[in-house]
């Protein structure tokens, strides 16, 4: 398992956990490494793994299970030592990220946090006595999106404003880091553009330390941890992009800031969770949105033969409401 | 009578050397404590207004720190920067431990160093700016009573260590 190609990402991870959880998870085989999509460590409760769509749990020989009472309990000084590890002794140098829940680690591994939250006007001031963790392994699927290429440059030099859409993890996020590379480095029917990628959760290019850890093209510039309505404003001003990528649209100002881009010239693509359109007309902002016309496409995934399955598309020249 | 004489000047001079000894102890013990003191505002420094990760904050202190409190913030460094699994306060603990082979700290000056193991960052800024602060005021109090105790006993260890030296060699003669 060590050596395999399919365990860089969880080699990187290991790094990370304690000697006794590294070695357990060691034993995992490497279709099981291949397909890992989260390791989640609670207090006194088992360790649990999500493999594809399958949840299990490993035992201190680091066998697998499905029944989780028979899974390696988690010690609060295991939590304790990989928290420790992730952060690198220095709560205070990341206070920003646990203040947004997560944490990205080298190879673009996002770290969710949980534990006694205080708020206050409204806002996280802090997070403390952290309880569980949840470790998400960057997958880079590379042409995960090639079937969506000839969608959205119809033509050479075209671009079509782009939304893509599906429920929760059905690949949004894979398949928008790869349209992203693709835009950026060109290929036979398309020369490459500047790519503004505005990652306010720090998913699309899994910086660390501002450096993107994913390959998201030669010509991408990206925001990291900037929210979006701001980042497209900032990109507009001064990145003079082709195209702006960003993740997850939902609130008045990122609808304003598409607007604006769009309006200035410069494609958007961008994701929604939805199953369909009538349930973005739902949602009173993406209804606006859907409205103003901005989007010629509209990309529909699902999980059908895997994450990031192309369901159907929509031309929006074409759709009546 | 030749090894007589040689026999008294090397107990004078042997319990006078002791005594020497006890007296820079006493010195450098207040040395250290305020050097130490420096140290811990360097850090506060370090993680206050630069934010550099532990590892790194500890490495630069132990290079503004003298010998051998450098030791101290040597040693927690390179082991938090070996990345296997070890804590912030388990790295501290080991440093505390190479701290006390090299300096004349007493038991109390040490436990109030190693006190920071469990806050060692462990909190915001915030949190580590009041818990260093109060550290070095720890210090700051018990380098004054160190310079204090060395005041009024370091000319009894000295001069003590020659005059019990004259004594012994009086009770021999």
């Amino acid at each position: 398992m060590r050596n395999s190609p399919a365990s860089k990402g969880l080699k990187e991870v290991l790094a990370y956990l304690p000697p006794g959880l590294e070695k357990i998870l060691q034993y995992l085989d490497e279709p099981e490494c291949r397909e890992l999509e989260e390791i989640r460590l609670r207090i006194e409760r088992p360790l649990l793994l999500r493999i594809n769509d399958r949840e299990c749990t490993l035992d201190n020989k680091g066998r697998v299970h499905n029944e989780l009472d028979r899974g390696y309990l988690v010690s609060e000084d295991d939590l304790r030592r990989t928290i420790a590890c992730i952060m690198d002794n220095s709560l205070y140098a990341y206070e920003e990220d646990i203040n947004r829940g997560f944490i990205t680690i080298p190879g673009g591994h996002r770290v969710g946090l949980a534990g006694q939250v205080l708020a206050q006007g409204g806002e996280v001031r802090r997070v403390k006595d952290f309880s569980s963790l949840c470790i998400r392994l960057a997958r880079e699927v590379l042409g995960c999106a090639k079937p969506l290429f000839s969608l959205i440059c119809p033509r050479p030099k075209e671009i079509l404003n782009t939304l893509i859409i599906s429920p929760p993890r059905c690949g949004k996020t894979t398949i928008l880091r790869d349209v992203a590379r693709f835009l950026s480095s060109g290929g036979s029917s398309w020369p490459g553009c500047n790519v503004a990628l505005i990652d306010e959760r720090s998913e699309l290019a899994g910086c660390y330390q501002g450096i993107p850890q994913l390959n998201v093209g030669p010509r991408t510039d990206v925001l990291d941890g900037c929210p979006k309505h701001l980042g497209m404003g900032m990109a507009l001003r001064a990145l003079s992009p082709r195209v702006i990528i960003t993740d997850e649209l939902g609130s008045r100002e990122d609808v304003e800031a598409v607007r604006e881009c769009v309006n200035a010239g410069v494609q958007v693509i961008s994701t929604v969770h939805a199953s369909s359109l009538e349930e973005l007309h739902k949602r009173p902002m993406l209804n606006e949105l859907l409205n103003l016309k901005v989007f010629s496409l509209a990309v529909f995934l699902s999980r059908r033969q895997g994450p990031g399955s192309l369901e159907s598309f929509v031309r929006m020249n074409d759709y009546v409401d | 009578m030749l090894t007589k004489i040689m026999g008294a000047a090397f107990v004078v001079s042997g319990l006078g050397g002791w005594g020497l000894y006890g007296a820079r102890r006493l010195r450098e013990r207040a040395r250290h404590l305020q050097e130490l003191s420096m140290a811990f505002g360097y850090l506060e420094k370090e993680i206050t207004c630069i934010y550099n990760p532990l590892p790194l904050a500890l490495a630069n202190t132990a290079r503004f720190a003298p010998e051998p409190v450098a030791q101290l913030f040597s040693v927690s460094s390179a082991l938090l920067q070996g990345r296997s699994g070890i804590t912030a306060r388990d790295a501290w603990l080991t440093g505390v431990e190479k701290l006390s082979l090299l300096s004349p700290l007493e038991k109390d000056d040490l436990l109030l160093i190693q006190s920071a193991a469990d806050q060692l960052g462990a909190s915001d800024a915030a949190g580590q700016r009041k818990f260093l602060s109060l550290i070095q005021e720890h210090l700051n109090i018990a380098e004054q009573t160190a310079r204090n105790k060395a005041q009024a006993e370091q000319q009894l260890y000295a001069y003590g260590g020659f005059i019990a030296g004259l004594v012994v060699v009086l009770l021999l003669i």
